[in-house]
């Protein structure tokens, strides 16, 4: 499973969902293929699921709002452990991951 | 409908050292964000290096500047009547000013007006998560509404609008203003 485009990639190893690039999207229409992506791993998913952003160095915030719901479908299911790696390297990561903390209080946020 | 004014309006006029101004010719929407991401990535360029700021500190205005300058673009791309987007970008006071101005028809102005008044005065970060949650409860809502609350909550901007009066084809002139504080000397 994989969406490549000129500007950002994102795949998926095993339960960790990588998202590298650059998403300026143009709304959640826009987003629906990555959208997918995650959800399938959601759908599979039996413990535990990586969200791995070291090497996303823009997301807009149709894009927040993506992983946002991600992060509140987690808690909906309820059995599942989420993990999401991010970069202090990344200005918006510094400035926005916590906030998915808020959504969900259990979720791990490792900041490399 | 007379003017109306929302927001923070100590932010308003460009008397500072204008940086970059432009206007985006009415176009398709697909090239438009193209140059909207172009656009805001050099202004981030032009107007952080006006400050004496380290290294480190030079990246993060960059990215603020950037982020801010593409949501409120982005915004005027997507909800905008037929014609053109005026940006106007400078820096003075300590900090970093745009100005995007576009027509948007009258009940588009009617409705923003009204997300306006519920947002202005609430805390930004518990109304950031509260339309997360609304959002994450309405799936097949095509807009986040998250722009503009992101800005205020997680990057510290100060925002402000004006509504012009309706025009004889129902459109409004809106006139979007934002600031953001950066640490630094300009040059």
């Amino acid at each position: 499973m994989e969406v490549k485009t000129n500007e950002y990639h994102a795949w998926v190893e095993g339960t960790e969902i990588h998202l590298e690039g650059t998403m300026r999207l143009a709304g959640s229409e826009a987003y629906a293929p990555v959208r997918t992506l995650m959800e399938d791993v959601l759908d599979k998913a039996t413990t535990a699921i990586t969200l791995n952003l070291t090497d996303l160095e823009y997301l807009n915030s149709s894009g927040i709002n993506m992983i946002a719901k991600f992060t509140i479908d987690i808690r909906k299911k309820g059995e599942i452990h989420l993990t999401v790696k991010g970069s202090s390297q990344i200005p918006w990561q510094s400035k926005s991951l916590r906030n998915l903390q808020k959504l969900l209080p259990d979720l791990d946020l490792v900041v490399i | 409908m007379t003017n109306r004014w929302f927001g923070s309006l100590d932010i308003v006029g460009l008397e500072d050292h204008i940086v970059g101004a432009l206007d985006f010719f009415d176009g398709p929407l697909e090239l438009s964000w193209h140059h909207c991401a172009t656009t805001s990535d050099l202004i981030s360029v032009l107007c952080a290096m006006r400050f004496h700021l380290p290294a480190q500190q030079i990246k993060e205005a960059r990215h603020s500047i950037a982020y801010l300058s593409n949501e409120l673009i982005e915004n005027a791309l997507k909800f905008k009547s037929p014609g053109d987007v005026s940006i106007r970008a400078a820096v003075g006071g300590g900090a970093f000013n745009i100005q995007v101005k576009n027509l948007i028809d009258f009940a588009a102005a009617e409705r923003f007006q009204t997300t306006l008044s519920d947002i202005i005065g609430g805390d930004p970060n518990d109304l950031l998560i509260s339309k997360i949650e609304i959002n994450a409860a309405q799936p097949d809502s095509r807009e986040s509404g998250l722009g503009l609350l992101t800005l205020m909550s997680d990057y510290g901007a100060k925002l402000a609008w004006m509504f012009g009066p309706v025009d004889h084809l129902h459109r409004v002139c809106l006139e979007t203003y934002a600031s953001l504080s950066i640490t630094g000397e300009i040059r």
